[in-house]
């Protein structure tokens, strides 16, 4: 398996290529990745916190704008927890793409708005568990604006961030009736 | 049905107030214009060291009690006219140079690390004599002829106990350690000392009791 | 007062506009005109939630520099000589109403999930506070910052409003209700203090100039769909600025949204060569 993160060398950002490498390929232990070929691809040129993610059979692709594994109290400067999470996020994604049960799916850019926010739930959930530190109330918030203000909005999201296991078809459908019933 | 023209007491048996006040007209100006002095100083500084103090609860806190005591000098601001002083800023003055030399003192703490000596300043010492001295004018003014600066004074006194308490749990929140007490203990004492010269908000007889030396005494 | 003396807690960490405006990075969602996706701050963006969240913590620490901001002008002048007693008596209550701004932005940030310093602080708010005279103050505070702070709690509130959220549009309602009370105070003391002296009004108007100028950099205020926020004339006229007013603020958004975009095309291009 190769690990490999592009590009080497930033001209906007002060982020660090080989220690962006370590904390990918533990990641990629810790998740059993890797016994497949990983490519990060840090887009520098946007401040965004965006997660790409691609996958095929033999590569997995996550493109990352630098915002993502940018440490927001000092601009340009990496965050060793931010770039943890985005590694796991982009990973735990394609996994669940590969192996996960979620080869139905949509591709990323075809996700609607409450789809792609109970998938985060569910890979953020995940993310917690492995005691990464996580601002859960910060998902809540997200799950609540697709999903509504709602006592059985928050319910769903109890319930899919503490699943250690789902499948496309499950996380669809919960997403669909909790849409519905409180729109 | 009761008959209209039959004819009642004009106070009512439950209206106690007393027509006698201790002070006359001009006496109640000159102290109303040495509250609202007091009051602007104190809601300036308070203003001034929103910025200069890092803990944000206390922050926001002086932001409050800052716009209390501007409205407080408002009230007097507007007392004065009604008093026969219609240049009120004649009478905005400071009880004497004493209590100028006490503002300067609890002002000059300026520094982040000195929040427990800003606070002491106004909630240990200031605000404590201007509650002092509200509830003697309070209690010693004519209430028939005086009401407007009684209503005023109600109004201000409340703020004045609630600010008084906001400050002082904020003050025993701050102190941590022996050595924060001892900050505190000397400040106060410091600044009531200056104020103990200058008698009170109102100067000597602030609270009735004439607090002023024979001349020299003090030096 | 020197901004670099604003105090603050550990958590905080301050940039400064410069620090901004050197950043060679790109903060549009693509080109928009491709992708038809609008950058405005609206729950229909993809990353909303997140967006919002900075911008809120944006909100706290410019509530803070108005507070502070505020408060300095009752202490910084003689009362009578440099600033009437009841300019400082409007002062006053702006500070106490910036402290309780404050509040709800704390609790809102709860609320949406971000925590005390999570985002650097731009201290370019305060700096517009720091003026000598305290016209200057109130042109660059009272009209300038307040006139930036319509727009952005007008498009929270949409925000709020669209995504049902029960607080946020609740909150961001009641901030606009005061911010028009600050724009008309600073207003009505520009007029009052500058009657017998166009030269200080001419110079007044000009610092506001300057500083709608500096809150317009990047382009994040505009007219066009590339800008997070919208100018929210409605409310602005309610606050007493006039359509020649509001189109001007229009048209140094747009200018500053070109500049910006030209600027980072240029440094992008440079960097891959």
């Amino acid at each position: 398996m190769t690990l490999t993160v592009t590009p080497d060398t930033y001209n906007f950002v002060a982020f660090d290529t080989a220690y962006t490498t370590r904390i990918a390929e533990h990641m990629a232990a810790q998740l059993g990745l890797d016994d497949i070929d990983v490519l990060i691809a840090i887009n520098e040129n946007s401040s965004l916190t965006r997660i790409e993610v691609e996958v095929t059979d033999s590569l997995i692709t996550i493109a990352p704008h630098s915002g993502a594994l940018e440490d927001t109290r000092r601009p340009r400067q990496q965050s060793e927890l931010n770039t943890t999470i985005t590694m796991a996020r982009g990973m735990l994604r394609a996994r669940d793409r590969l192996r996960g049960g979620f080869a139905e799916a949509p591709a990323d850019e075809a996700l609607s708005l409450p789809q792609a926010a109970i998938w985060d739930t569910y890979i953020m959930g995940r993310i917690a568990h492995m005691d990464i530190e996580v601002n859960k109330q910060a998902w809540v918030y997200n799950f609540r604006n697709r999903h509504g203000f709602s006592d059985a909005a928050d319910a769903v999201f109890e319930q899919v961030w503490n699943s250690p296991t789902a499948t496309w078809a499950e996380l669809n459908a919960l997403s669909a009736s909790t849409v519905s019933v409180t729109a | 049905m009761a008959d209209p023209t039959k004819p009642r007491a004009s106070f009512a048996p439950w209206d106690r107030r007393e027509l006698p006040g201790s002070f006359s007209v001009e006496e109640t100006a000159r102290r109303v214009g040495n509250y609202k002095w007091a009051e602007t100083k104190l809601f300036e500084v308070l203003g001034g060291w929103i910025a200069t103090v890092p803990e944000l609860d206390i922050k926001l806190r002086l932001g409050t009690h800052c716009y209390k005591h501007a409205w407080h000098a408002e009230l007097w601001h507007k007392r004065l006219p009604e008093l026969r002083e219609m240049n009120p800023a004649r009478l905005t003055v400071p009880a004497n140079d004493a209590l100028v030399r006490f503002i300067d003192a609890m002002t000059e703490p300026e520094d982040a690390s000195l929040t427990i000596e800003k606070l002491v300043g106004v909630y240990r010492v200031y605000i404590p004599h201007f509650i002092s001295a509200y509830t003697y004018h309070l209690n010693n003014t004519s209430e028939i002829t005086d009401m407007p600066t009684i209503r005023s004074l109600k109004f201000i006194l409340q703020d004045e106990f609630e600010d008084w308490r906001d400050g002082e749990m904020l003050i025993q929140s701050l102190l941590e350690t022996p050595e924060h007490v001892d900050r505190a203990a000397a400040h106060q004492a410091k600044l009531e000392k200056l104020m103990l010269e200058a008698g009170g908000i109102a100067g000597h007889g602030s609270i009735g009791i004439n607090t002023q030396a024979p001349q020299g005494a003090l030096s | 007062m020197p901004v670099e003396e604003l105090a603050r807690d550990e958590r905080f960490n301050q940039i400064t506009q410069a620090d901004r405006m050197a950043d060679g990075r790109n903060a549009l969602i693509g080109d928009s005109e491709k992708s038809r996706r609008s950058n405005r701050l609206t729950p229909a963006r993809p990353d909303a939630s997140e967006a919002a969240r900075a911008l809120m913590h944006g909100i706290f620490v410019g509530e803070i520099q108005a507070l502070e901001g505020a408060g300095r002008t009752c202490w910084d002048f003689t009362t009578g000589e440099e600033a009437p007693f009841e300019l400082k008596l409007d002062m006053a209550r702006q500070a106490w109403d910036e402290a309780r701004h404050v509040e709800i932005s704390l609790k809102l940030s709860d609320w949406m999930g971000s925590e005390i310093g999570q985002y650097a602080e731009n201290t370019v708010l305060f700096q517009a506070a720091c003026s000598n005279d305290p016209v200057l103050r109130l042109a660059g505070v009272n009209r300038a910052l307040e006139g930036l702070a319509i727009d952005v709690f007008t498009t929270m509130k949409e925000f709020g409003e669209i995504a049902g959220d029960p607080y946020l549009e609740f909150c961001e309602d009641w901030m606009l209700a005061d911010e028009v009370t600050h724009v008309k105070m600073g207003s009505d003391w520009l007029r009052k203090i500058t009657e017998n002296d166009p030269e200080r009004r001419k110079k007044a108007l000009e610092f506001q100039g300057i500083v709608d100028k500096m809150f317009s950099y990047g382009g994040s205020r505009s007219d066009s769909e590339e800008s997070s926020f919208a100018i929210a004339r409605r409310f602005r006229e309610l606050a007493g600025f006039t359509e020649d007013e509001n189109d001007h603020i229009a048209d140094l958004g747009m200018q500053a949204l070109n500049e910006r975009k030209a600027q980072l095309r240029e440094k992008q291009a440079a960097a891959a060569n």
